[in-house]
């Protein structure tokens, strides 16, 4: 490797150690970008326009570091359309939507947080198989799941309230939703020939050369989604068994 | 009659588009922008109002395959600009008098299960708009973004209807979730832009070339382990399995395990990709899956989702170097 090639990875450093440090993420984030981009011998804007020629700053015909941050950033901005939910959200959380879900679920007597995440995760295999790609933390995760969680976990700890959640379950409760949306949604849509992750396997191996079926890849996806959905459902189960371990000693503590 | 309908269809296409609903959640971030800089409970109002009417205008006038005014040199700039604030520490949220828990207990017992709807409206309007792209031939996953977009603004209309609250006091929900969030909002696409830049730079050959030099070339159970490690490893990086895949498929595992062994190139290439997930499942790097949930749920720890994650990853990463490995000597 030449010394050009080290510096690139200096930019995976700088994100490594800024992360490990928790420094401001988004300074981390652009500046490991700018200090790959020089090292990789990219100019900072395309020679286009104002631009045109400027020495220095442009190369001729490659695309500049600040053009990149701009044309990614836009072309992104689907990944950021969940702001346009949280008017909604905010306004039926003021009206009780989180008491009304875990009032709901503390009638279903067999509900435990655990076996709910594991339908949640089966609902998410199903919607990717569908051929829907969406973000469920903001759609379902934070108004639905969520509350309904805290209230099974109301009824297995004996709680009153959600305020008499201990702390550490509920931290534990919100780490397994966000878990379940993403062992669902990760695994579940190569189960469908329309999706993004089957069509690009299909179109990078084609490119190399081999033509290969979406529904072959399909079919040898389903081991791993079989494996997937087996081990969140352990994983959720074991959960479940913690949330009555814990409780039962803070109980004991209280005694 | 047909002209009126070729017209219909042709205004239905230009309002429900991705560009149309960039613009909506531009002006949501407007009215979250406005409120901040008259927010006098903030001690940066200045700072954290201009963060976010940047970010309002970028979805406004950002520009990509549908058009758009911003160049994106000036977009870029712009969020050098949003990045200093934040860096700055001048981006801080302003103080929300939260509903009291009496209160919202008093709300729930009296709307019961019809608090459900506004936020049932969001899936219904998503699919729905999802299954008439596919309908009309168009892109589902286009469908589900314009569908999310709308179904925002209809559970709006169905919330104040349902609730009969000022449409002020929605806003003022909405920005105490955005707030909540804070600066967390823009990692996704701050980090979409730093794959670009990794890939034009050319870092996932460097590591395809490392993994490629280390390996030996004759045995199937360490090629198999070098490429889901050079997958998980590269994503982990990357933040992203999409973008890693390519770099893998044409370094390693098409000359080192396809074309020597003769195995079914579909086979070990969806596994590949899905080796690929397990180090999204570990990686900061995917902020929209990682990060932003745990803003998004208000947990104290901002890495607490990957640390219970982390058993799950490594558990399944290791079954994909077994499975990989045993199908292609069972012969699939």
């Amino acid at each position: 490797m030449n010394p050009s090639d080290w510096l690139k990875l200096g930019g995976i450093a700088i994100v490594i150690v800024g992360l490990a440090l928790r420094l401001r993420t988004t300074l981390v984030v652009v500046t490991a970008a700018l200090v790959t981009g020089l090292a990789g011998g990219l100019p900072l804007f395309s020679s286009e326009g104002f631009f045109d020629g400027l020495p220095f700053l442009t190369h001729a015909g490659q695309e500049g570091i600040i053009n990149m941050l701009g044309r990614a950033f836009s072309e992104n901005r689907l990944v950021t359309l969940f702001i346009i939910t949280l008017p909604a959200i905010g306004l039926a959380e003021r009206y009780g939507l989180q008491e009304q879900s875990a009032a709901l679920i503390r009638r279903i007597s067999a509900a435990t947080v655990g076996r709910l995440q594991i339908v949640y995760q089966l609902f998410r295999v199903v919607v990717g198989m569908l051929g829907l790609r969406l973000n469920g933390h903001p759609a379902f995760v934070r108004p639905l799941i969520f509350p309904m969680s805290v209230g099974a976990a109301e009824a297995v700890t004996g709680a009153k309230t959600a305020d008499d959640v201990q702390t550490d379950i509920l931290e534990k409760i919100k780490a397994a939703n966000s878990a379940s949306e993403n062992y669902g949604n990760f695994y579940g849509q190569n189960l469908s020939p329309v999706q993004a992750g089957i069509l690009l396997v299909a179109g990078v191996l084609n490119g190399l050369g081999y033509a290969v079926s979406v529904w072959s890849l399909v079919l040898f996806a389903i081991p791993i989604t079989t494996i997937s959905i087996v081990l969140g459902a352990a994983q959720f189960l074991l959960l479940d068994k913690w949330i009555r371990k814990e409780s039962a000693n803070s109980k004991c503590e209280a005694l | 009659m047909r002209s009126a309908l070729i017209s219909f269809s042709s205004v239905s296409d230009a309002s429900l588009s991705l560009s149309a609903v960039y613009a909506l959640t531009g002006m949501v971030l407007l009215v979250f922008a406005a409120m901040t800089f008259v927010d006098r409970s903030n001690r940066r109002r200045f700072g954290s109002g201009m963060f976010w009417l940047i970010l309002a205008i970028i979805f406004i006038f950002g520009k990509d395959k549908n058009g758009g005014l911003l160049p994106h040199w000036v977009t870029g700039l712009l969020i050098l600009v949003m990045v200093a604030l934040d860096g700055l520490g001048r981006v801080t949220r302003g103080s929300h008098n939260e509903a009291t828990k009496v209160e919202q207990t008093k709300h729930a017992l009296k709307l019961k299960n019809k608090i459900f709807l506004p936020v049932l409206v969001i899936p219904v309007v998503t699919f729905a708009v999802a299954f008439y792209f596919r309908a009309r031939g168009l892109n589902p996953t286009d469908g589900a973004l314009v569908g999310l977009g709308f179904g925002g603004v209809a559970a709006m209309l169905v919330g104040l209807r349902l609730t009969g609250a000022k449409a002020r006091v929605m806003w003022h929900e909405g920005r105490r979730l955005n707030d909540t969030m804070g600066t967390v909002n823009i990692l996704p696409q701050l980090l979409a832009s730093l794959g670009v830049i990794f890939t034009a730079a050319k870092v996932g050959e460097l590591i395809a070339q490392g993994i490629y030099k280390i390996i030996p070339a004759d045995n199937l159970f360490m090629l198999v382990l070098a490429t889901c490690f050079g997958m998980a490893l590269f994503t982990i990086v990357m933040g992203n399995s999409f973008a890693a895949f390519p770099v893998i498929a044409t370094g390693v595992l098409v000359p080192l395990i396809i074309k020597p062994f003769g195995v079914n190139p579909a086979m070990v290439a969806i596994i590949t990709l899905t080796a690929g997930s397990s180090g999204t499942l570990m990686t900061p790097m995917a902020a929209n899956f990682n990060i932003v949930p745990a803003a998004l749920l208000n947990m104290r720890d901002q890495y607490g989702v990957i640390k219970y994650q982390l058993p799950f990853a490594v558990t399944i990463w290791l079954l994909h170097v077994l499975l990989m490995w045993a199908m292609i000597k069972i012969g699939f």
